[in-house]
């Protein structure tokens, strides 16, 4: 079986060899690609450091003023690290961690107190309302919990996925978000949560019972996020595991761009998070849904992978990093299909951008989804129809740039294929 | 243009010309053999119990629960098919939302009977409506599960399985229709939609991977779980005993796929024959738990992980054998997001 690898290894280095002159090399485009993967990231974290030091004020001293400013210091942090999303298919340890951070859809009777309507327990997941911040001592998977102390330590290791249900979402942006600004209970009506900052009160102002203890899990799970954000950011620093990684097999490397990019795209962006509430006409579905975010986590997803192609990144202090990118190499490679794709992501981030100005206009994202409305259904259905487009031009760009080795490679069957019949 | 970007561009044309008559041969007959018959299936049973419930549509009944069935089972064989006709107009997720991890179905459900609401009087109003409460899978529950019998009237449910009905069969008939006047053309001779032959067998070389990872990760991982988390509930149509059935018919209908797409390849064919036998004989093997609720129990467990295992051994051949024979990569599908 190693022949035909090296011949074809041989093939690519001679067919490398002929464009060296006119295109930028894999290994600029992959160390650019990590240079802007550490950007975000240490953007994401700056900015969750800013949650961090709001979330401490609204704590110690909780006033309707500190609650709206550690709103806005949420909103910022989404901007960065929605951006990251697009690191996350293709790179392993990116994908084996993001779900500590970015889970999504939450029952969020795990946490805190739900509105009626939301109901108990499902045959889905046992713990869906279970209430944390109001019991310091429950059971879970038929063991007793001790919580009396709301621990970074126990919202990690006991509560995020508890009962392995994906559901039981405890820590990260949106449990942060669900303890800003509670639920939204207007469906597909404008608005959003509306959590009182007297949930956050001391003493006879505390509404709804146990402000210490949910200010104690807002302040854990803002930590929390902060130590998270620290680790993923010096993995993509130099000597970092996820930059070398991506360093050590160009091939491998490019396909992981590739894969990021075509993944969210279609299967996540276009997929499980638009069409789906779409269909289902459910505000739920929405991304941000306690805080009606989601035209901006929309947004920003889109305008990842667009920057990584681009290998062109704006920092959140203004700062650009840029550098030879994955574009480069698809233009050395078929120049009509580098214009191509680059102009189904510019349409995408124009389609995004309606879904966005209009949200921001006061047509938010819940009400798009309302069944019967058709402006709504029209200008998510254009984020949709633009992010499958560019799908299929991502897919061209994979067949002209020749990774097929990569596949092959690294699978168990590749020299036993009888393996596979055993 | 220089000289050698003049010789890569003959080369090119070369290769187009004498890849032709192959691929339009292999295109054509997973097209002839595969899809269309499999989509003329799925309209004619889904027109017949459509027809039928024009004057029987009892959610007790059997004659309705029976067209429902062999309707059903036209739909299985051609949930692979996830591309073009079927995704226009959210046509295949109205047709069948699953799986639904949220628990949508349910609730849309009962709230649909609980208000009777009046979205299921006319096919137009019906065609807005959530998925979640179109489809054969919402039909499941009113046929099967106790707790929706007596939440509505005997008409107003009555009238939900005509509209049902009816959506399937609107549905299954555009996408048929789709697919004779223009899809076909569309994979037959590539120009805008796919650009070439190898675009065309990319479609259907995905086809087979989305109906695997459908088959493999859903309805078999879904009830498995993990060993210490097996999770019955969540096999697919198992309040109609109907899960070991929606496998087998899976398995026939991707194998005929396969073995068009191996084109002759005696080699290929063969191996694929072997593979997909065994998966036949192990899921034989489950006949006396056709509704996977023995995921709990070590012993049975594994013979659903055996038929797992069968499942991911097809898939290694198609991405190791398949896919460089037809020179197409695996590309992207629905199923990539979390």
């Amino acid at each position: 079986m190693k022949t035909p690898l090296l011949t074809g290894a041989a093939l690519l280095a001679l067919t490398a060899g002929t464009t060296a002159a006119f295109a930028a090399s894999k290994a600029e485009v992959l160390t650019n690609y990590a240079n802007i993967a550490e950007a975000k990231y240490e953007d994401s974290l700056i900015t969750a450091k800013a949650l961090q030091a709001a979330v401490d004020a609204l704590v110690a001293e909780p006033s309707a003023e500190n609650l709206e400013a550690a709103k806005h210091a949420w909103l910022a942090a989404r901007v960065p690290y929605q951006q990251t999303e697009v690191y996350r298919f293709g790179n392993a340890i990116v994908d084996d961690w993001e779900g500590k951070v970015n889970a999504w859809p939450l029952d969020e009777g795990l946490i805190d107190y739900v509105d009626a309507s939301y109901g108990g327990a499902t045959d889905e997941n046992a713990a869906a309302a279970l209430n944390v911040i109001a019991n310091p001592e429950f059971s879970l998977s038929g063991k007793a919990i001790d919580a009396s102390d709301i621990t970074p330590e126990l919202l990690g290791e006991t509560l995020h996925e508890a009962d392995g249900v994906e559901a039981n979402v405890a820590t990260g942006y949106h449990a942060i978000e669900f303890l800003l600004w509670g639920q939204d209970l207007n469906g597909t009506e404008h608005g959003a949560g509306d959590r009182a900052w007297t949930d956050y009160a001391a003493g006879d102002d505390c509404t709804n019972g146990n402000c210490d203890r949910r200010g104690a899990y807002l302040k854990a799970a803002t930590d929390l996020l902060v130590s998270d954000l620290e680790w993923i950011t010096a993995q993509w620093a130099e000597d970092g595991e996820a930059r070398e990684t991506v360093l050590s097999d160009e091939n491998a490397g490019i396909t992981t761009i590739l894969t990021g990019m075509g993944s969210l795209s279609y299967g996540e962006q276009a997929g499980e998070r638009m069409r789906l509430g779409l269909m289902l006409n459910d505000p739920e579905e929405e991304h941000d849904c306690f805080s009606d975010n989601t035209h901006n986590s929309h947004y920003y997803d889109g305008l990842g992978i667009q920057n990584v192609y681009l290998g062109e990144y704006v920092r959140v202090n203004g700062e650009v990093v840029s550098g030879p990118a994955l574009a480069d190499l698809v233009e050395a490679a078929d120049a009509e299909l580098n214009a191509e794709l680059t102009g189904k992501l510019s349409t995408t981030m124009m389609k995004l951008g309606r879904i966005k100005t209009a949200a921001e206009a006061g047509f938010s994202y819940d009400q798009m989804l309302a069944q019967g409305s058709e402006a709504g259904e029209a200008l998510v259905m254009g984020g949709v129809d633009a992010l499958v487009d560019q799908t299929r031009s991502i897919e061209r760009a994979v067949a002209v740039l020749d990774l097929s080795d990569v596949a092959i490679e690294g699978s168990d069957s590749l020299d036993n294929p009888t393996a596979v019949f055993q | 243009m220089s000289v050698l970007s003049r010789l890569t561009s003959t080369a090119c044309a070369l290769v187009a010309l004498t890849g032709l008559a192959r691929a339009d041969a292999l295109t054509d007959a997973v097209v002839d053999q595969h899809i269309l018959p499999t989509y003329e299936r799925l309209a004619t049973e889904t027109a017949e119990f459509a027809t039928l419930t024009e004057s029987d549509c009892a959610p007790t009944s059997e004659a309705v629960r029976t067209a429902w069935g062999e309707a059903f089972d036209a739909w299985v064989a051609a949930s692979h098919l996830r591309f073009g006709p079927s995704e226009a107009d959210n046509r295949a997720f109205a047709i069948a939302f699953w799986p639904d991890s949220r628990s949508k179905t349910p609730k849309a459900l009962r709230g649909l009977l609980l208000d009777s609401d009046p979205v299921v009087n006319t096919p137009e109003d019906f065609a807005t409506a959530s998925v979640a409460v179109r489809g054969f899978y919402a039909l499941e529950y009113l046929f099967y599960d106790p707790a929706y019998a007596d939440l509505a009237s005997p008409d107003y449910a009555c009238a939900v399985v005509k509209a049902v009905a009816q959506d399937l069969s609107q549905n299954s008939a555009a996408i048929l229709t789709d697919w004779q006047e223009e899809y076909a053309e569309k994979l037959r001779h590539p120009d805008e939609r796919y650009r070439s032959d190898e675009e065309a067998h990319q479609e259907l070389f995905k086809a087979l991977n989305t109906g695997l990872e459908i088959l493999g990760d859903m309805r078999i991982g879904r009830p498995l779980g993990t060993f210490d988390n097996p999770r019955p509930n969540r096999a697919e149509v198992r309040r109609s005993g109907r899960s070991l059935r929606h496998l087998e018919l899976q398995l026939d209908s991707l194998r005929q796929l396969a073995l068009l797409l191996s084109d002759g390849d005696a080699e290929l064919s063969q191996h694929l024959t072997q593979v997909f036998d065994k998966a036949d004989r192990h899921a034989a093997n489950l006949a006396d738990d056709p509704s996977f609720a023995g995921v709990s129990d070590p012993q049975h467990r594994f013979l659903l992980e055996t038929l797992q295992q069968d499942v991911r051994a097809i898939k290694d051949i198609a991405a190791l054998d398949l896919g460089p024979r037809l020179g197409v990569e695996a590309g992207f599908n629905a199923l990539d997001g979390d």
